[in-house]
């Protein structure tokens, strides 16, 4: 098995440089989403000048989610589509980018176009990335280039993390000077997790 | 000297700070790809949720105000858990208690004397789940804090697990800079990673 170490433990170094800036954007967001009042204080949110404008004719296709799409290109809006609210009267959907929110707002009768902005700040951008692609609106997630590219992002950085981990316990093994001490971490993980688990749980 | 010290213990603590937390980086890391491929039919958990209804007959004091009658309920009902979604009507009270994997839909009738009891209970996949996500948060009203001791504990190790995985990532970037000749790719691996970073949370907006 040594013979593999000076090999595992260059990619435990290359993978962990390459995620350890993504991981940063997964663990920053915890403490966003767990002390968000903390957060809405200091940085609140900025709302933007609404934006009132005018489409010739409402690009309608075969489903709402293209024309949605048909929409935002007309507008020059980028960004994830999120629910897409249609009725007789009006179309409204927001479109979505880390730390920024576009909703639409479109009068059938009339094709005005309404636009509001939020500015939501680098703090709330992790948190969204944290969430994204997530279990809700499954159908229409991933309906822009960068949340495809983010859904990949977010499997490779979880599948390379548990390489480092189970990688660093290989090379934690071979390091003799560490192992006593290495197996009281492991001990007291092990009767944090156990305990908190078990009284979350039963 | 002192240079070689702090590289020395921040080497250790990589290295002991990582087997610590190693069981909390798999329970994360799995429940995390658990709620993006909602679509993976092995760890489906809503289609083998465990439905229950229990009336039981209850008897709230006069007198008492929303969080004493809440409390007063829990405790003739003998259960425990994060309080949420409370709706007070002049003679009914609705809420949910709930902690990971379980959700009990709770309503209270004060002229009946009766307490309805909706228990959903999730499996092991479900579970984890809600692990992932169990916070205390409230969506409509961020300046709530978790009303059970548990969650404030959970959260407070969501939140040790994340500062721990923080100086992991920058003990690591140390770790290298000290042997970066030997490991030059480690340049380009750095650069690729922190661009990406960027480009998601700064650039993209902009």
């Amino acid at each position: 098995m040594k013979k593999y170490y000076p090999s595992i433990r260059a990619l435990h170094l290359y993978f962990g440089l390459l995620i350890s800036p993504l991981v940063l954007i997964f663990c920053i967001s915890v403490l966003v989403l767990n002390h968000t009042d903390y957060i809405n204080n200091r940085y609140p949110i900025q709302n933007l000048p609404v934006t009132k404008t005018h489409i010739d004719k409402i690009p309608y296709d075969t489903s709402d989610l293209q024309t949605a799409k048909n929409i935002i290109k007309k507008l020059g809006v980028k960004g994830e589509i999120d629910f897409i609210f249609q009725n007789d009267s009006q179309i409204s959907f927001p479109v979505l980018l880390p730390g920024f929110t576009t909703s639409i707002k479109i009068d059938k009768q009339t094709n005005d176009v309404l636009i509001t902005r939020k500015e939501e700040g680098a703090f709330r951008a992790t948190n969204f990335l944290h969430k994204m692609p997530g279990p809700h609106n499954a159908k229409l997630r991933g309906n822009s280039f960068f949340m495809q590219n983010w859904k990949l992002l977010a499997d490779g950085v979880v599948y390379l993390l548990l390489f480092l981990s189970a990688s660093g316990i290989f090379l934690w093994y071979f390091l003799k000077v560490e192992r006593k001490l290495g197996w009281v971490s492991i001990l007291v993980g092990i009767i944090l997790f156990t305990g908190l688990l078990f009284f979350l749980l039963t | 000297m002192l240079l070689k010290k702090i590289t020395y213990t921040n080497r250790r603590l990589h290295i002991h700070i990582g087997l610590l937390l190693v069981l909390f980086i798999w329970l994360f890391s799995i429940s995390g790809l658990l709620l993006n491929h909602g679509d993976w039919k092995f760890a489906s958990f809503w289609e083998q949720r465990k439905q229950t209804k229990t009336i039981t007959s209850i008897h709230i004091p006069s007198g008492l105000d929303s969080t004493q009658i809440i409390k007063n309920i829990l405790l003739q009902l003998n259960i425990s858990g994060e309080v949420n979604n409370v709706k007070m009507n002049a003679d009914s009270v609705d809420f949910s208690v709930s902690y990971p994997g379980h959700v009990n839909n709770i309503h209270t009738d004060y002229k009946k004397s009766i307490c309805v009891q909706n228990q959903l209970s999730y499996n092991i996949w479900g579970k984890l789940r809600t692990l992932h996500t169990f916070n205390g948060a409230n969506k409509n009203n961020a300046s709530t804090a978790p009303n059970w001791l548990l969650t404030r504990v959970w959260r407070f190790s969501m939140d040790g697990i994340a500062i721990g995985l923080i100086f992991l990532s920058v003990s690591s970037w140390i770790m290298w800079y000290k042997i970066r000749q030997d490991y030059a790719w480690g340049y380009f691996a750095h650069l690729v990673g922190f661009l990406t970073a960027i480009y998601f949370v700064i650039l993209l907006r902009s």
